[in-house]
């Protein structure tokens, strides 16, 4: 149960601007007689003078000091804010070729056995067989340039993608 | 991350500052403002509250600190005020709750006494008064101080602390009063 008083905010008031007990007439003949507001002086005084004394020996770090360490721990916190999600794109581009170098290879791998059965298909057809031959000459030459030339894509891209945005 | 966290390549690679105090809620200018109306009565408010000046310093540049990165528009500057003792008083329920390297030194009470100039009985009786407050304050409950000093020490209403505190308004008045009777019976047996 609260016990109140209604001098409480007169007592609160002297306290607050220094009145207190000197200038206060009858109200410390009250604060004397009653309970509630003897509490309140006890504790009002005691913490008021406190953060008066607080107030008067702190010493905290200038205004300049304190804002320029926060301007530094902010831009530290964007640059480890924005690395973060490069890390993330080179995790994806890593995978990315893991993938494409598999895909490549399963390819390869079957258009050896198309190089086959075309071959087959050469023999039977003899009246076209020099073409197909020749045909078949192009791809086994030409077939790993290209694919070195992909392979080579899939790994610089991601490496030019992150020196592009490493200098930002 | 505290300032202390800091490492010397991360200062290293900071060419600009400037643009991290773009993403600020304010501009220099007015922080600085600010910052000279609040600072003191905030830290002996993280001081008298964790009772460790040294404490009270680092969670001082962390309160502002999160107060610039909050990027919250305030209608006026008594609201502007209330949330920074909000983030202080969460700052300080957080050190509340890791574990503790070494007990509260309450050494600002006791420093003073030993500081104080032996010719001036003022001086000697204040820094036994508040050697006796440091006491009665560490044997309340968190809250009740909490309570008590925003109440008495910062003269915030109710509405005010229940705000910054995260009360229900209505409790205050109770829970008010609670607390201050048993301060006044601690400071009436000299905090012991």
């Amino acid at each position: 149960m609260i016990a109140e008083c209604v001098r409480e905010a007169d007592v609160l008031e002297a306290v607050a601007f220094g009145r207190w007990p000197d200038r206060c007439g009858d109200l410390a003949a009250h604060v004397a007689s009653c309970e509630v507001c003897s509490d309140l002086v006890e504790v009002a005084r005691a913490l008021h003078d406190d953060r008066a004394w607080l107030c008067r020996e702190a010493q905290p770090p200038s205004a300049g000091m304190v804002w320029w360490r926060a301007t530094i721990r902010a831009r530290a916190e964007a640059a480890r804010t924005a690395a973060r999600p490069i890390s993330v794109l080179q995790g994806i581009a890593g995978a990315c070729f893991v993938g494409a170098a598999a895909g490549i290879a399963t390819v390869a791998w079957h258009s050896i056995h198309w190089m086959d059965r075309i071959g087959e298909l050469a023999v039977s057809l003899e009246s076209r067989r020099a073409d197909i031959a020749s045909a078949s000459t192009f791809a086994a030459g030409h077939g790993l340039p290209i694919l070195i030339a992909v392979a080579a894509g899939l790994v610089l891209a991601p490496l030019a993608l992150y020196i592009t945005l490493a200098d930002d | 991350m505290a300032w202390r966290d800091l490492t010397v390549s991360d200062v290293d690679q900071l060419s600009s500052t400037e643009e991290a105090a773009a993403s600020f809620a304010m501009t220099e200018d007015a922080f600085r403002a600010f910052y000279d109306r609040t600072a003191r009565s905030v830290w002996g408010y993280l001081s008298r509250l964790t009772g460790d000046p040294a404490m009270a310093d680092d969670l001082l540049q962390e309160a502002y600190y999160r107060f610039l990165r909050a990027n919250v528009s305030h209608e006026s500057d008594a609201h502007r005020r209330n949330y920074l003792f909000r983030i202080a008083t969460n700052l300080v329920r957080d050190m509340r709750r890791r574990p503790r390297v070494a007990e509260s030194p309450l050494a600002d009470g006791i420093g003073n006494i030993e500081h104080a100039d032996p010719q001036s009985a003022d001086a000697a009786n204040g820094a036994v008064r508040r050697l006796d407050l440091a006491r009665s304050m560490a044997r309340l409950k968190p809250r009740e101080r909490d309570l008590l000093w925003l109440a008495y020490a910062q003269g915030s209403s109710h509405k005010e602390i229940a705000e910054t505190l995260g009360l229900k308004a209505a409790s205050i008045k109770l829970l008010l009063f609670r607390a201050r009777r048993r301060l006044a019976g601690l400071l009436r047996e000299g905090g012991r």
